[in-house]
């Protein structure tokens, strides 16, 4: 495996932490929940700017489950300042989301900003009143605390006038620092399963990119997806998708993908350089095209003479480029 | 420095070594008449016959046009009993596309592409239909911790 794997470790909902584990072999990957099919819940992706996003643990194991890989790009609340591990969201690409989108398992989740002004500052006023109260609770625990230190000196030592006084000190003046708080971040946030129904209403508008070299990269996932292999984004490569035979934590990419439109032209030294990229890092490179115009026979059965009818799909077209330095 | 013409007896210079013997060969002549407009590409067909044929010891090759493309054709055995391969030979400036590509590819036979520089030097590449899974790596051993331990920092 390659520098940039990032280990996933899901749990249910009341997760708060991401464990890693130190030791050699991988936590927890493909083995995500079975989502059955009484459970109509959709996935929401969060846009920020372009980019879909997704943030709840289910929905990152829908994903997996879904073969969508995508790539992890936040950081860890208990590990913050490195870059090996990586947590929540999950970046997807546009190709993924859409493939999700279409297969009717996510939906857009509306932009926060249609928040108004005077919910924002109840919430805030919420929260402050309720950091109050727990500041309250803290402190007299705190000073329970520190009681019951002292207690335990004045029976043991035979300096009680002292303790004594500080312990009457304490009762008037002890105040628990708020730096001193303890604060819990929950992680997990309730009432964002939002059921099928719902889906008209709050579906914000899908942002396509119509360009063609989004459509050929589109069709081409999804082709490759339905023959079961898992993609990865292959910038380190110089290419379009890594391909792997399965989940990219269990397998070593195969191929290279470069997705290209079927009259695109190359010069010719690019495409000798991508093949011998691929032959150094022993991965096949692939030149992808969807086939627009390709042509399929179907028979109608009415006449006696068979009538051909001439049916069009979207197929994609594989060239494999293998080194051959000795021929 | 070409040799200085020889009068032979009707009259027709004959030099000793001709300097255009690329363009006077037969092989290049017949190639010339499959009506291919790019010159530069017939060229690099013949420096690629030349090399399949005399370096190579390629077995029965032959050429034809592809009018798709707008290019010569080579066709022949590595060794003899072995199944025919095509070979696209193209000068190093040109493009390519996939759908030349698979307008080769499609006629059934293994497909090798050979760019030919202006310094005549060869390259080949191969084209195959499909998804070729690559060859698993040979020398495969179980690091185990050896690289976590390189990476830590000396005291």
């Amino acid at each position: 495996m390659s520098d940039g794997v990032t280990h996933i470790h899901l749990t249910g909902d009341s997760e708060s932490v991401d464990q890693v584990d130190d030791g050699d072999c991988v936590t927890s990957t493909v083995d995500v929940a079975y989502i059955s099919d009484e459970n109509p819940l959709l996935a929401g992706i969060s846009m920020c700017g372009s980019t879909p996003l997704l943030w709840r643990v289910a929905d990152l194991k829908m994903a997996r489950q879904a073969g969508v890989i995508g790539s992890l790009v936040g950081s860890l609340s208990r590990q913050p300042r490195q870059n090996t591990r990586l947590g929540r969201p999950l970046e997807l690409l546009d190709e993924e989301a859409r493939l999700l989108a279409e297969d009717g398992k996510v939906m857009v989740l509306p932009i926060r900003d249609e928040e108004k002004e005077e919910d924002y500052s109840e919430r805030v006023e919420h929260y402050r009143q309720d950091l109050e109260q727990r500041h309250k609770v803290q402190s007299s625990l705190a000073l329970q605390d520190k009681k019951g230190v002292l207690q335990r000196v004045m029976t043991d030592t035979q300096n009680e006038g002292s303790v004594r006084e500080r312990l009457e000190a304490l009762d008037r003046d002890f105040s628990l620092p708020v730096s001193a708080m303890t604060v819990q971040l929950c992680t997990a946030r309730a009432g964002l399963g939002y059921h099928s129904d719902e889906r008209d209403f709050l579906s914000a508008s899908w942002p396509v990119q119509q360009d063609e070299q989004s459509q050929t990269r589109f069709l081409v996932y999804r082709d490759l997806r339905r023959r079961g292999f898992c993609l990865t984004s292959a910038g380190k490569f110089g290419g379009d998708y890594l391909v792997y035979p399965g989940d990219p934590l269990c397998f070593h990419a195969h191929f290279i993908a470069l997705c290209v439109a079927m009259n695109t032209t190359t010069p010719l030294c690019d495409i000798l350089a991508m093949a011998r990229l691929g032959s150094n890092v022993k991965k096949t490179v692939v030149l992808c095209s969807p086939c627009a115009t390709r042509e399929k026979l179907n028979k109608e059965e009415e006449e006696k003479e068979e009538r051909e009818v001439k049916k069009q799909e979207d197929e994609v077209v594989y060239t494999s480029l293998q080194w051959s330095g000795m021929i | 420095m070409a040799d200085e013409p020889v009068k032979a007896s009707n009259d027709r210079p004959v030099y000793r070594d001709p300097p255009n013997w690329i363009l006077q060969h037969p092989k290049y002549l017949d190639f010339m008449r499959l009506d291919v407009s790019d010159i530069a590409q017939v060229h690099a067909a013949f420096l690629v016959y030349m090399d399949l044929t005399e370096v190579r010891q390629w077995e029965c090759v032959s050429s034809f046009a592809c009018p798709n493309i707008g290019a010569v054709l080579l066709q022949g055995h590595r060794k003899e009993g072995e199944a025919a391969q095509v070979v696209l030979p193209l000068p190093a400036h040109r493009t390519l596309s996939h759908r030349e590509v698979r307008c080769v590819l499609d006629r059934g036979a293994p497909m090798l592409l050979c760019a030919v520089a202006s310094d005549s030097t060869l390259v080949y590449q191969r084209f195959s239909s499909g998804l070729v899974t690559p060859d698993p790596p040979v020398d495969i051993q179980d690091q185990g911790r050896r690289q976590q331990r390189k990476r830590r920092i000396p005291p």
